[in-house]
């Protein structure tokens, strides 16, 4: 049985689609069948960073009823090699589809989840899927509330900005504890020096005291991936960055998290 | 004596134990419903809504004992109570009583087939 991972943040700009993507193909490439879902409604950006233009169904239409999942899946596995069957669901970045989305009343939303709950067995169940991540809109959208509430293991990205520290505390005991999920943090975005002098342990206390949940992984503050302004996938094109390196533990990691 | 008692006399001890038990907890889910009405005001009570959407923000500000219920039957689709005890790991008889709850408060609906009472989110309409 496979599992469904929702990465989610209080703030935005904390590295959840990079990251999401990043762990999906990281998994795939481990020979895991992978599905990669935008759930960020707001500011759609898998399309880009995967570099897909061609698009017929979005998860926006699936979620409206206007099409079942099998229309709105692609499979992307040729881009990342041949090892891994690897998957995407996009968001519609149109703003109409945005403001559309945006505008949903609540009985809306209710059946929204019903179908992200029935998604997830269609995926899991019927066609054997290892992996369903969903990448969220940050803070406490209805969309992401959807998400977590649909996943089996939640992962908090996080910055060391204060308002993102306080935020996430927050979120994880009035959000991720209510709903009892099984939560784990990445911490992104660190100084590299700092991450080295620290040590591993010492931030893995550190994380514990502060939010009360396991450290998953930390990336450290890489130049290149700024550089690289969003156009290179590099776990799939630069295998010896140590960006990639990370991931990959963090992926294995997470493939042996029980649900 | 009357014919279903004298039906009840013919069989096992276990059996007849089996049927009160199945009657007391038919009674008990009536009680859990009648002590709902009095504890909302027998004349002024009135369910929330007739259709409350059942959606993650009402979730979130329920009880921590009804959003666990709640959200067992919304990952199930369709349940009894006896299926919902299995995933939350209490008693059957308190989910039974949290169901109704539900059910009063308009979040979730209620179908009798036969001996069993099935529990779902009302998602009328759904595409």
């Amino acid at each position: 049985m496979g599992k469904v991972v929702a990465v989610h943040s209080y703030k935005g700009g904390t590295g959840k689609t990079l990251i999401s993507a990043s762990l999906a193909v990281s998994l795939a490439k481990l020979g895991r069948k992978v599905c990669l879902m935008d759930l960020d409604f707001r500011a759609p950006s898998l399309s880009t960073l995967l570099n897909v233009s061609k698009v017929d169904h979005w998860i926006n239409d699936y979620l409206n009823g206007v099409c079942e999942i099998d229309k709105v899946l692609m499979d992307l596995s040729g881009k990342i090699g041949s090892q891994g069957t690897f998957f995407v669901g996009l968001a519609n970045p149109s703003i109409e589809a945005i403001r559309d989305m945006s505008s949903k009343d609540r009985k809306w939303e209710m059946r929204a989840l019903g179908r992200l709950l029935s998604l997830r067995n269609s995926l899991l169940n019927t066609k054997g899927f290892d992996y369903i991540f969903f990448d969220t809109s940050p803070g406490l959208q209805y969309s992401s509330i959807n998400a977590i509430v649909a996943a089996d293991l939640v992962i908090v990205a996080t910055t060391q900005d204060n308002s993102d520290v306080e935020g996430t505390k927050r979120m994880l005991r009035d959000l991720y504890d209510l709903f009892e999920k099984k939560t784990e943090l990445v911490l992104n975005k660190v100084m590299y020096s700092d991450a080295l002098t620290s040590g591993r342990d010492k931030l893995q206390t550190m994380v514990k005291n502060i939010y009360g949940v396991p450290l998953l992984g930390v990336i450290p503050c890489f130049c290149d991936i700024s550089r690289a302004e969003g156009k290179v996938m590099f776990v799939h094109e630069k295998p010896d960055h140590p960006f990639t390196r990370i991931l990959g533990d963090i992926a294995a990691k997470v493939d042996k998290i029980p649900v | 004596m009357s014919s279903s008692n004298r039906e009840l006399l013919g069989k096992k001890p276990i059996q007849i134990l089996e049927k009160i038990k199945e009657n007391l907890e038919k009674l008990n889910e009536k009680m859990e419903v009648m002590i709902e009405l009095q504890k909302h005001g027998r004349k002024g009570f009135e369910p929330l809504s007739p259709e409350a959407p059942l959606d993650v923000m009402t979730l979130l500000s329920m009880p921590d004992h009804l959003r666990k219920t709640a959200m067992t039957v919304c990952r199930l689709g369709r349940a009894t109570a006896d299926e919902v005890a299995k995933q939350t790991r209490r008693a059957r008889a308190v989910e039974s009583a949290y169901l109704n709850q539900l059910v009063i408060m308009g979040y979730l609906k209620k179908e009798r087939k036969g001996r069993k009472a099935y529990f779902y989110v009302d998602k009328e309409g759904q595409g």
